[in-house]
C-alpha cells in the first residue's frame, strides 16, 4: 500500500500510526488498537524503518540488532541473531563491523532485521528506496514480497512508482493530507499509475 | 531494557572513550588538589613547629637568665625584659596556642587561608585585639584554592554537564531516536536508565580513583572510616543532584546546544552566584561593626580609666583581700594598675564584643537558613567541618584562645600583686594551650540532599507533558 505526493502528509501519516503526535482529529488504528491510547501496546505490533536509518555507529550489526530487539523485550542467541541478520540479506562479513561504515542500503537491511527479530505484523516504511542504486533497490524489493508472504502487512511511503507498482497490492495517492486516489496495482499498467498520479497533482494545483 | 541498556552503554562509553577519558581526568584533578590541600597542611604544621621551636629556644633563654639572677650574678638583659618579674614572662615569653589541623584537613581549605593556626596571647594584651586574621593575596582569596573541595564542588559538576547533556539530544540529531521510540519503551525510563547508567559509572570512576588517589599520596582512608565514607555519600549525593538536573533538562529542553547552554546556566546560578549573593546580603543586612570604631572606643575608654588608675587599683584589691595579707612590701608600680583596669576595660566593652558576635551569629544563621538554596553551599559547608576548617571550626579555637589568654593573665596575677619573683620553680607550673578538637561534621545532609536529588527526578517523571515529546519525535 504504498503512498506518495509531495508535501503529501505521508510522513505526518506515519508518525501518526507511531503515535508521535496526536491526531487533530480522528484515530489510528493498529489491530484494533486506539495507537493514541495503548501508545506502547501497538508498538509492540509495528517495526518501523525511517527515510534515513540511523543506527548506533560505534556499535556492530550484531550488537544493534541486539540492542533493539533487547530493549524492546526480546532476548535472542547469538545464532538468532545471525540468522535473523542472513535472512534480512546482509553480506555476512558485515555482522561483526561497526554501523559507521555502513551504506543507507546496509543499515536498511539491518532495520528489516530488526523488524524481523520483533516479530511485527506491521511495517512502516518511509521513502526506503530514495538514495539506493538500483541493485539495492531490487533486492529490498524483493525483501519486501518475502515478508509480504509471512503475512507481514507494510506500510510504504514512496516517491518511486515503479517499486511501488512492483511491491504493493493497494496505491494511494495522497496530497496535502488526503487519499485523493485508491488503486489496485495488479489492475493497472505503470503508464496509467504514473497519469493518475500526475493528474491528482495537477487537481492539486488547480485548486491553488 | 536495564540489561540491555547497561550492557551497550557501557561498550558506547568505552568505544566513545568516555570512560578512559573521565579516568584520567579525575585522577588528575584529584591527585593535583590532594597533593595541594597537603602542601597546605604541611605549611601549617611547620608554622606551627616553628612557633613552638622559637618558643623553646626563648624558654631556655629565660631559664639560663632566671639561674644567673637567682644566683645574683649580672645579666646584660634591659632591667624590664628579665624573667624574675612575672610580667616580663607573662609579656615576652607567650605560650603558643596553635590548632593544629585534623587528619581530613587537606580536603578543604575552608576558612584557613583567613585565620591564622595559633597565636601568642600576652598578659597584657585584650581579648579582642587578639589578631586572628591571616595576611593573605587578595589573589588567592579571589581565586580560592585548588582543594578537593574545589574540585567537587565546582569541576566535577561541569564533568557531569559535558558527560550527559546530550544524552536524549544527541539521539535525536544522530536520528537514532525515531527508531528508539518506535520500539515498546517509554522514553523518560530510557533516559533514566541511561543517566542512571552514567551516574553508575561516574560514582565507580569517583570512588576508585579518589581512593587510589589517597593511597598513592599515602594517606590511608580506611584510618578515618566515618569521614572517608562521609566524603564519598557526599559527593555521590553532590553528583546526583547534578544528574537529577541533567535529566530534567534533557526532557524539557531541546537541542545539544539549548541544553548545554541552560545546564552551564543553572551551573553558574548554583556555584557562583547564589553563594556569592547570600554572602553580600548577610554582609549588607548584618554588617560587621567597624574594627577601627571597636579600637577607638577602647583607646578611649583607656584614657578615662587611666585618669582613675588609683581609685580602681584600690577598689580592686579591696575586692581581693588575699594580695593584701601575703605582701610585706605593698610596693605598686605601673603594672599593678594597668592589670587592675584592664579588667575594668574589659567589661565596659563587653557590650561592643557582644554587638559583634551577635551580628557574626546573625550572618551565620542568615547563611544557614537559605543554604538549601544551593546545594553546593552545603556540600562546601559540610566538607569544610570534615576537613575541620569551617567557620565553627575557627570559631571554637578563638573562644578557646580568648579562654587560655584568660587562664594566663590570671596565673601572674598572685606573682604581680603578691609581689612575688618568677622563680626556675615556677617555670613547669605556667600553664600551656591544647587544642580541643571538636567535629562539627555532620552527615545529616545527606540524605536530605539525596531527597531533594530523587524529587527532582520524580518532578521530570510526572511533569514531562506528552507535548514536549511530540516536538522532539516529529520533526523528521
Amino acid at each position: 500500500m504504498p503512498f506518495r505526493g509531495k508535501r503529501s502528509r505521508k510522513t505526518t501519516t506515519i508518525n501518526l500510526l507511531l503515535g508521535f503526535i496526536e491526531p487533530s482529529s480522528g484515530s489510528a488504528f493498529i489491530n484494533q488498537l486506539n495507537v493514541h491510547e495503548n501508545i506502547k501496546a501497538t508498538k509492540r505490533f509495528l517495526a518501523y524503518i525511517p527515510e534515513n536509518l540511523m543506527l548506533y555507529p560505534n556499535l556492530t550489526a550484531i550488537e544493534n540488532l541486539d540492542y533493539f530487539s533487547g530493549i524492546a523485550g526480546k532476548k535472542l542467541s547469538k545464532s538468532q541473531l545471525v540468522d535473523f541478520l542472513e535472512e534480512s540479506g546482509l553480506q555476512s562479513d558485515a555482522f561483526e563491523k561497526r554501523i559507521s561504515s555502513f551504506s543507507k542500503g546496509m543499515r536498511q537491511k539491518v532495520g528489516i532485521a530488526i523488524a524481523l527479530a520483533k516479530d511485527a505484523k506491521v511495517l512502516l516504511l518511509d521513502e526506503p528506496t530514495s538514495g539506493l542504486d538500483p541493485k539495492a533497490s531490487n533486492e529490498f524489493g524483493l525483501l519486501l514480497q518475502k515478508l509480504r508472504t509471512k503475512g507481514v502487512a507494510t506500510l510504504m511511503a514512496t516517491h518511486d512508482l515503479f517499486r511501488a507498482k512492483e511491491v504493493a497490492t493497494h496505491i494511494g495517492i495522497m496530497n496535502g493530507g488526503q487519499l485523493k486516489q485508491e488503486l489496485v496495482a495488479a489492475d493497472i499498467t505503470l503508464q496509467e499509475l504514473e497519469k493518475a498520479y500526475l493528474n491528482t497533482m495537477e487537481y492539486k494545483e488547480l485548486v491553488l | 531494557m536495564l540489561s540491555y541498556n547497561f550492557k551497550y552503554e557501557l561498550k558506547l562509553l568505552l568505544r566513545s572513550r568516555w570512560i578512559q577519558l573521565l579516568s584520567i581526568v579525575l585522577l588528575l584533578l584529584f591527585s593535583f588538589s590532594t597533593y595541594n590541600g597537603l602542601q597546605k597542611v604541611e605549611k601549617r604544621k611547620k608554622d606551627i613547629a616553628d612557633a613552638h621551636l622559637e618558643v623553646k629556644e626563648n624558654d631556655e633563654m629565660m631559664l639560663k637568665l632566671l639561674d644567673s639572677v637567682e644566683r645574683g650574678m649580672q645579666v646584660s638583659a634591659s632591667r624590664w625584659t628579665i624573667p624574675t618579674q612575672p610580667m616580663a614572662v607573662g609579656n615576652y615569653h607567650p605560650r603558643v596556642a596553635a590548632m593544629d589541623p585534623q587528619p581530613m584537613t587537606f580536603i578543604a581549605t575552608g576558612q584557613g587561608d583567613l585565620f591564622t593556626h595559633y597565636v601568642k596571647p600576652k598578659v597584657s594584651g585584650d581579648d579582642f585585639t587578639l589578631n586572628f586574621a591571616e595576611m593573605t593575596s587578595p589573589v588567592q582569596l579571589l581565586f580560592g584554592s585548588f582543594d578537593l573541595a574545589f574540585v567537587i564542588i565546582y569541576l566535577l559538576p561541569l564533568l557531569i554537564i559535558a558527560f550527559s547533556y546530550n544524552v536524549l539530544s544527541a539521539e535525536r540529531e544522530s536520528g537514532s531516536l525515531r527508531l528508539l521510540a518506535s520500539q515498546p519503551i517509554g522514553i523518560q525510563t530510557w533516559v533514566l536508565q541511561k543517566l542512571g547508567l552514567r551516574f553508575f559509572w561516574l560514582s565507580i570512576l569517583v570512588i576508585f580513583t579518589l581512593t587510589l588517589v589517597f593511597f598513592i599520596v599515602g594517606i590511608n582512608p580506611f584510618s578515618q572510616v566515618t569521614l572517608f565514607f562521609g566524603l564519598l555519600a557526599l559527593v555521590i549525593t553532590y553528583m546526583l543532584f547534578w544528574f537529577a538536573l541533567t535529566f530534567l533538562v534533557n526532557l524539557w529542553v531541546g537541542s545539544s546546544s539549548k541544553n548545554a547552554v541552560v545546564l552551564l546556566g543553572l551551573w553558574v546560578v548554583f556555584v557562583l552566584l547564589v553563594p556569592s549573593m547570600l554572602n553580600q546580603l548577610g554582609n549588607t543586612l548584618y554588617p560587621m561593626p567597624s574594627r577601627t570604631i571597636m579600637i577607638n572606643e577602647m583607646r578611649t575608654l583607656k584614657a578615662e580609666v587611666a585618669e582613675r588608675q588609683d581609685e580602681i587599683l584600690d577598689n580592686y584589691l579591696r575586692d581581693h583581700p588575699e594580695y593584701a595579707i601575703n605582701d610585706s612590701t605593698q610596693f605598686r608600680g605601673f603594672y599593678h594598675r594597668y592589670m587592675a583596669s584592664q579588667k575594668l576595660v574589659k567589661e565596659e566593652l563587653s557590650p561592643l564584643i557582644n554587638a559583634y558576635e551577635d551580628q557574626l551569629k546573625k550572618q551565620q544563621s542568615w547563611v544557614a537558613s537559605f543554604k538549601w538554596v544551593s546545594p553546593s553551599i552545603i556540600v562546601q559547608e559540610s566538607l569544610n567541618q570534615m576537613a575541620g576548617t569551617s567557620t565553627q571550626d575557627y570559631e571554637s579555637f578563638r573562644k578557646q584562645v580568648i579562654a587560655f589568654a584568660g587562664i594566663w593573665r590570671e596565673h601572674f596575677l598572685p606573682f604581680l600583686y603578691n609581689n612575688q619573683d618568677f622563680s626556675q620553680n615556677d617555670y613547669a607550673d605556667l600553664p600551656k594551650f591544647q587544642y580541643e578538637q571538636k567535629s562539627f561534621a555532620t552527615f545529616g545532609v545527606i540524605p536530605i540532599l539525596f531527597l531533594i536529588s530523587i524529587g527532582l527526578f520524580a518532578v521530570g517523571f510526572l511533569f514531562s507533558n506528552q507535548t514536549k515529546k511530540e516536538g522532539i519525535l516529529a520533526s523528521n
